[in-house]
């Protein structure tokens, strides 16, 4: 007979390695992942992250200016902090107990406490795991160049290595604490119900600001502008440089004037890991009962408008059926926002420094129209509707779409206008507002709307050349995945270059009218040539496509066809 | 009327179904039997259109559906074996889309929708997500789904999976009322009871060969069994199931 205390011992080891492989949401990335592997290629890609930012100590022989060492320490933390952010946001739904977990784990001889004890113990390691993978290389090669700061020598430089490992799991657990305790609190807070509808949106807004911070952040990492007044308001709200505080503190390295933002380090950590902590628990503890009373329901209760319409009955059922798969859907929504979120940070980089930003919004910028806002604009555009293309060809329930393929009583082109209206409702024309509405509040001149006129005609192509041989309903054919195809690759490096070569040739063209109409004519027969295109290949296609296959490695050349003995159609071809 | 002429099925070369030939009228109820794995369901999605037959061809109204398969969509009703649906919408708002795929009127869609929930009593949960649906729900949405554009041919694939007592009661009823009123239904189950009950046409099929096609009373004095049940027994199980269920129970209690 097995003891109680081995029975525990077992369970706790079985339910700590189901959830170590379910802790980073997998099938939010994939949805036939193979979990273990899967997290090897994370940790592949952590470590070719590390390699990359050690990979210029070798061009540069090691010789650093002491500016260049603050900056790269800043640069260090704050990298690991808004991946162990981003982590934690893709860990969203597997830190608490879910429906699943509750079902299946509740009829089971399993204690509370195992279940608690095993999730956590998850939880660390593979916190753990990833903070070691990304600092594999980087973790190893720069402290014994911060050790110049606090004397240099062996002994300074094990103090640095020391420093650098402790301030990165204190960022990391700040990180992780401040996003389980943001769950947790609302959770708490709310009932069950309206949590789950919250946490959806929750998750995606924690996405964009720790992208968004981390781009946006200024440069104070010199001791002059770290302890210049006019930053320090600044710098209360930005948790990177507490730890760059705490690892001069740690390092030995520290002046007085960082005092304050170590100490902010130290205190933030604490209160973080405490409520994140107690949240687990009380969630553990609490929240298990309701969790069964509850149907996980996200959306319902409401009246939906039936009578709805965006065009025909087909456009309509399209449109409102990819409208609500995007809202409804966590897969597809965190996909797009993971697009839009790397969209968002190409355009922040772009624009440069934040001070470009802050002018746009105080007004300091004066009236004329800056060339690169008009770039990120385009890009803007276009990346949006890449992104919608992207997402849309993920599947949602895939033995779903019978019904679409049951109902499939109209030719492609048909389908093609709805599918179009889906792309236009989803991607353009909220881009296209967006855009529109943060430049003519800023810019309310002649040259803007016209660069409005021009940038829809822009979206139009767009779309049109994302939907060239694209004979699928959003979210119901099956994908294949690596399946990138080299004039993909080509047309998005277009996609990024060529703007930055229009739109400066566009705002010469704003001012003269003439050249400005012969710009719109030109864009509008582009537009109708793409349109004209994608009608033809929809009208070649048999109908539409509800699963993607690889191709044939392997070709029937029905030889046998020449000496008058014919293949029948159902002869099976081999596929090595 | 409905015809199969030949059909056959291959997965890898496994056949799933072979050469299977039959009939199912205007007006009568057909019932389509067999155990698991027989090949019922590969029949079923044949007929509609959702795979591919290896040979043989499938008619309606004695022309190939495969010739104009849009018009002969328009004509179909299917309730599919496994209630596989969007359960991020609404009772509702599929069947809205549904109406919408099928192009159907607005207005007229609205009232059948309206009518077919509140018959089927989903109309309270009708705003409700279908992933809080029981299965029994689930199994009315698909029905009302099928039925939305009153179709001409009715094929149904377990129809009454996870339904209650009343709503089975109400299938049942309803199936004879279809084929009363000159539609072809075609419909599979397991429900011996039923499906001597409501059929007048009885099709089995094993290991994917057809073994029995004709209508009950014939099968009945052919083969001197007075049930369906025996019927079905002596054509499509190979097992004892009297020793299988001893041998499960002594393994458990071993």
């Amino acid at each position: 007979m097995h003891s109680p205390l081995n029975i525990e011992k077992r369970q706790f080891r079985i339910l700590y390695k189901t959830f170590l492989l379910r802790v980073v949401d997998l099938e939010l990335l994939s949805a036939d992942a193979d979990t273990s592997r899967m997290l090897g290629q994370f940790a592949a890609l952590f470590a070719g992250l590390s390699y990359l930012f050690t990979f210029w100590v070798i061009f540069s022989g090691g010789r650093f200016s002491p500016d260049f060492l603050w900056v790269m320490e800043h640069f260090l933390i704050a990298t690991t902090m808004v991946v162990v952010g981003l982590f934690s946001v893709l860990c969203w739904e597997s830190i608490f107990p879910d429906r699943s977990d509750v079902l299946v784990l509740a009829p089971l001889p399993v204690r509370v406490s195992t279940l608690f004890r095993a999730k956590v113990a998850a939880l660390i390691a593979a916190l753990s795991l990833s903070i070691l993978s990304l600092n594999i290389i980087s973790g190893l090669v720069w402290p014994g160049y911060f050790s110049i700061t606090n004397g240099g020598g062996y002994l300074g430089m094990l103090h640095s290595l020391v420093a650098y490992w402790a301030t990165m799991l204190l960022a990391a657990g700040f990180m992780f604490g401040c996003v389980l305790g943001i769950q947790g609190i609302v959770s708490q807070l709310l009932p069950r119900r309206q949590f789950l509808r919250l946490s959806a949106l929750l998750q995606v807004v924690i996405f964009f600001l720790f992208i968004a911070v981390y781009i946006v952040e200024p440069s104070l990492e010199t001791p002059k502008a770290l302890v210049a007044p006019e930053n320090q308001r600044l710098l209360t709200w930005l948790p990177s440089y507490w730890f760059l505080g705490l690892f001069q503190q740690l390092n030995g390295s520290m002046l007085p004037a960082f005092a304050p933002l170590a100490r902010r380090a130290w205190a933030g950590t604490a209160v973080a890991i405490v409520v994140g902590g107690a949240s687990v628990f009380m969630a553990y503890f609490r929240m298990m009962g309701r969790i069964i009373e509850t149907p996980d329901i996200v959306p319902g209760g409401r009246r939906a408008n039936l009578r709805l319409r965006f065009g025909t009955l087909l456009q309509t059922s399209v449109v409102l059926f990819s409208i609500r798969t995007l809202l409804r859907s966590r897969q597809h929504r965190m996909l797009l926002s993971f697009y839009l979120g790397a969209t968002f940070a190409i355009v922040l980089a772009y624009l440069g420094t934040s001070l470009r930003l802050l002018n746009l919004l105080h007004g300091a910028a004066g009236d004329t129209v800056d060339v690169s806002f008009l770039v990120a604009s385009i890009w803007v555009i276009c990346f949006a509707v890449m992104a919608a293309r992207l997402v849309i060809s993920m599947p949602l329930t895939l033995r779903a779409n019978w019904i679409f393929r049951m109902t499939e009583i109209r030719g492609v082109t048909d389908y093609l206008s709805a599918i179009r209206r889906a792309f236009f409702m989803l991607a353009a024309i909220p881009a296209w507002l967006l855009m529109a509405v943060l430049f003519l509040l800023r810019w309310p001149t002649w040259q803007i709307a016209g660069h409005l006129l021009l940038l829809a005609l822009v979206g139009i192509t767009v779309v049109e050349l994302s939907l060239y041989g694209f004979h699928k309903l959003p979210f119901t054919c099956s994908y294949l995945p690596g399946q990138s195809k080299v004039h993909v690759v080509f047309w998005g490096c277009l996609l990024v270059w060529v703007p930055l070569v229009a739109a400066r040739f566009e705002v010469r063209l704003l001012h003269r009218p003439l050249s400005f109409l012969c710009m719109v004519l030109l864009l509008a027969s582009v537009a109708a040539c793409a349109r004209w295109r994608t009608i033809a290949s929809a009208k070649a296609a048999e109908g539409l496509t509800f699963e993607e296959e690889y191709p044939p490695e392997l070709f029937a050349l029905n030889l046998l066809q020449n000496v008058g003995v014919p293949l029948k159609s159902s002869d099976p071809v081999t596929h090595s | 009327m409905l015809e199969l002429r030949n059909v056959s099925k291959r997965y890898s070369s496994i056949p799933a179904v072979e050469n299977v030939s039959f009939c199912a009228r205007a007006g009568e109820v057909t019932g389509y039997l067999g155990p698991n794995g027989s090949g019922k369901s590969t029949t079923m999605k044949m007929i509609t259109g959702l795979i591919a037959m290896n040979s043989g061809s499938v008619l309606f109204d004695g022309k190939p559906i495969h010739d104009d398969l849009m018009a002969y969509k328009q004509r179909l009703g299917y309730v599919p074996e496994e209630p596989y649906l969007y359960t991020h919408l609404s009772g509702a708002e599929y069947l809205v889309m549904v109406a919408q795929l099928r192009n159907l009127a607005a207005k007229l869609a609205i009232e059948r929708i309206d009518g077919l929930l509140r018959l089927l009593a989903l109309y309270d949960d009708r705003h409700v997500a279908i992933s809080a649906y029981s299965k029994g729900m689930r199994q009315k949405v698909l029905l009302a789904a099928a039925l939305l554009h009153n179709p001409d041919l009715v094929l149904l694939d377990e129809p009454f999976s996870g339904l209650d007592v009343g709503s089975s009661l109400i299938l049942r009823s309803l199936i004879e009322e279809l084929a009363a009123r000159g539609k072809v239904v075609l419909f599979s189950s397991h429900e011996l009871e039923t499906v001597e009950r409501i059929s007048s046409h009885i099709v089995i099929l094993h290991r994917g060969k057809i073994v029995a096609d004709d209508s009950i009373e014939r099968l009945r004095t052919l083969m001197s069994l007075p049930t369906l049940e025996g019927i079905f027994s002596q054509l499509a199980i190979e097992q004892d199931t009297v020793a299988i269920s001893k041998q499960i129970a002594d393994l458990i209690h071993a």
